[in-house]
């Protein structure tokens, strides 16, 4: 699927790139191809559906390009044990499903407090508790910004396809190192276990850290020759506890959040589909995004559903008069659709610009409706309608075109 | 042009399989944008599966099926679940060992059974791999057999191989009976 961009950003990837190459990977194959890409040289992890692949090919495909991989005994070990590579100067990443990434959230919130880069991907299934593991949901979209205690910024990206499981991988290999801070990487289970053809790159990236002008330093690793100190508690420039001091403890919180926080526009990745004239927008990530944008070309009436009978059974079916595929055309519904790929920061000002001339905003997602309250938070002058679903099975187009019919007050 | 294939059957009859061995031959042979998806229950066999690819010559958005156009059911279970969701004109391949169902409309391989002949009842998926390659648009016998040497080991990928052109020699026979 290619969105046109709403902004300039760009991702950058042709550093260090060897030749690309067309291959038909899983979702969560390319996710483990664009962390040996993105320079990740260390996995830790305990396999768990619909996350597993990750894990198995990393297990094999990590030593050959020179890197160490451990199974661990759990989530937490897991989490805890890339904290420590990336001190120890490797780039590193974990990856699960819900039940791991809720034993991960301490470790999440140890890695922002002691701005250590890591990337850990999360690739949903139903909940709660154990829940549905081989179904989808995008029900820990919430947990990914608040799940471990306290105040502090987190980035998280959420793909829609294959190729995007890849390139965002790499992203979060890049923001994490400019932000020295966690990102995840929030996928759900369609997107992983499904296969697209897409384009990789041998090799790898030289991505570098602390590279976001004035933000952060540099993530100083251990064994290079300076003197590091690593601290869970407040702390001061020098690494010193200020945790009962309030007014420097005020100060370092406010420090962990305003550097992503003030940099949300930097880190925004909006795509837009349709917009230029629309009066109706749905807002999508994720997997949901997919059947959102055919939803766009059902209202709009953009046909390219037919098949060509190419077959005689096909061929004399179009002689007998059966029509390939029935379209209703809705042409005068001016539909568009905003793919949000960054999902936190909360990407306020770019939400706000494109979708500045719509009046309609409809929000389909697999959870009770959590992304939703943001949208109409922000959104406050628009009538915003929340399409929730849960149970595992993603919208069809059918499903949201229905909905943009009752809201827009079209009769079938 | 975008065509929805459907597949159905039991875990352990290589459904999975056969689905992404189809999307990977349009997608690299015959380069064609594609989306395979799958569902399955917690078990490893025996349970209800469902695979689906989407073949598209644009961008493919949606990536899952609604209305199959091509619907292919390896056992019994999976033609009674799935049959009421292809389109009108859609066309159906059934394992005829297994399926029982009798519209002429149908492209039936026995399929279970010319496994068996063989002393290799695992390798189900790919007679009906043959028998649907055959049957498909803008697809070739050696771009599939190309994929079945690619997903398997040098040891297995013969007899894969032979199952593979069985089910397609079958459907040419069925298609030559037919008239078509």
């Amino acid at each position: 699927m290619v969105f046109p961009s709403a902004g300039e950003k760009r991702f950058d990837m042709e550093l260090n790139a060897s030749d690309p190459k067309k291959v038909v990977l899983q979702g969560n194959e390319a996710c483990a191809k664009g962390a040996l890409y993105a320079g990740c040289r260390f996995f830790a992890g305990y396999p768990i559906t619909p996350s597993t692949e990750i894990i198995e090919l990393m297990s094999s495909e990590m030593q050959k390009a020179g890197g160490a991989f451990i199974q661990m005994e759990d989530e937490i070990g897991s989490a805890c044990a890339i904290i420590g590579a990336r001190w120890g100067g490797k780039k590193a990443m974990t990856a699960t499903s819900g039940p791991g990434y809720t034993l991960m959230q301490e470790a999440i919130g140890y890695a922002a407090v002691t701005e250590t880069p890591i990337v850990i991907v999360n690739v949903q299934r139903g909940g709660p508790s154990t829940g549905q593991p081989t179904l989808s949901s995008q029900e820990d979209v919430y947990q990914a910004r608040y799940g471990s205690h306290g105040d502090y910024g987190i980035i998280v990206l959420s793909p829609s396809s294959v190729q995007e499981m890849y390139d965002f991988t790499v992203r979060a290999f890049e923001l994490s190192e400019q932000f020295r801070t966690p990102v995840i990487l929030l996928s759900d289970e369609v997107v992983g276990h499904m296969r697209e053809k897409i384009t990789i790159h041998d090799g790898s990236k030289n991505i570098k850290s602390g590279t976001q002008k004035f933000v952060v330093s540099p993530h100083a690793d251990f064994f290079q020759g300076e003197n590091s100190l690593v601290e869970g508690q407040l702390h001061d420039e020098w690494g010193r506890r200020i945790g009962h001091v309030a007014e420097q403890s005020g100060r370092f919180i406010q420090n962990i959040n305003k550097k992503i926080q003030d940099n949300a526009d930097r880190i925004a990745d909006i795509r837009t589909y349709c917009m230029e004239d629309a009066d109706i927008a749905i807002v999508a990530y994720g997997s949901v995004a997919r059947p959102a944008a055919n939803a766009v070309k059902l209202a709009r009436g953009i046909r390219d559903e037919r098949i060509l009978p190419k077959l005689k059974v096909f061929r004399d079916l179009v002689k007998r008069g059966v029509p390939a595929t029935m379209h209703t055309d809705y042409s005068h519904l001016k539909v568009g659709l905003v793919k949000i790929n960054s999902l936190w920061p909360f990407p306020e000002e770019e939400l706000k610009r494109s979708t500045q001339n719509t009046e309609l905003i409809i929000v389909p997602e697999m959870n009770v409706g959590k992304y939703c309250r943001e949208v109409e938070r922000v959104l406050k002058d628009k009538k915003v309608i929340s399409m929730p679903k849960s149970g595992g099975d993603i919208h069809t187009p059918h499903e949201i075109l229905d909905e943009i019919l009752k809201e827009a007050g079209v009769n079938e | 042009m975008r065509i929805n294939v459907r597949f159905a059957g039991a875990g352990g009859q290589g459904v999975i399989l056969s689905s992404v061995l189809l999307a990977k031959a349009y997608g690299l042979g015959e380069d064609y944008n594609i989306s395979q998806t799958q569902s399955y229950g917690p078990e490893a066999r025996g349970g209800a599966c469902k695979a689906e690819v989407v073949i598209s010559d644009e961008n493919i958005d949606y990536m899952k099926v609604d209305q199959a156009d091509v619907f292919i059911a390896f056992n019994q279970m999976g033609y009674d679940k799935y049959i009421g969701t292809v389109k009108k004109d859609a066309m159906v391949l059934i394992n005829s060992t297994l399926v029982d169902a009798d519209d002429p409309a149908y492209y039936r391989v026995p399929a279970t059974q010319i496994a068996e002949e063989m002393g290799k009842p695992f390798v189900v998926n790919m007679v009906m791999l043959g028998a649907l390659t055959k049957l498909m648009p803008k697809l070739h016998y050696p771009t599939v057999e190309e994929e079945i040497m690619q997903n398997f080991a040098a040891s297995i990928a013969g007899m894969n191989l032979v199952a593979y052109g069985r089910g397609y020699q079958e459907m040419e026979i069925e298609l030559e009976q037919r008239g078509e």
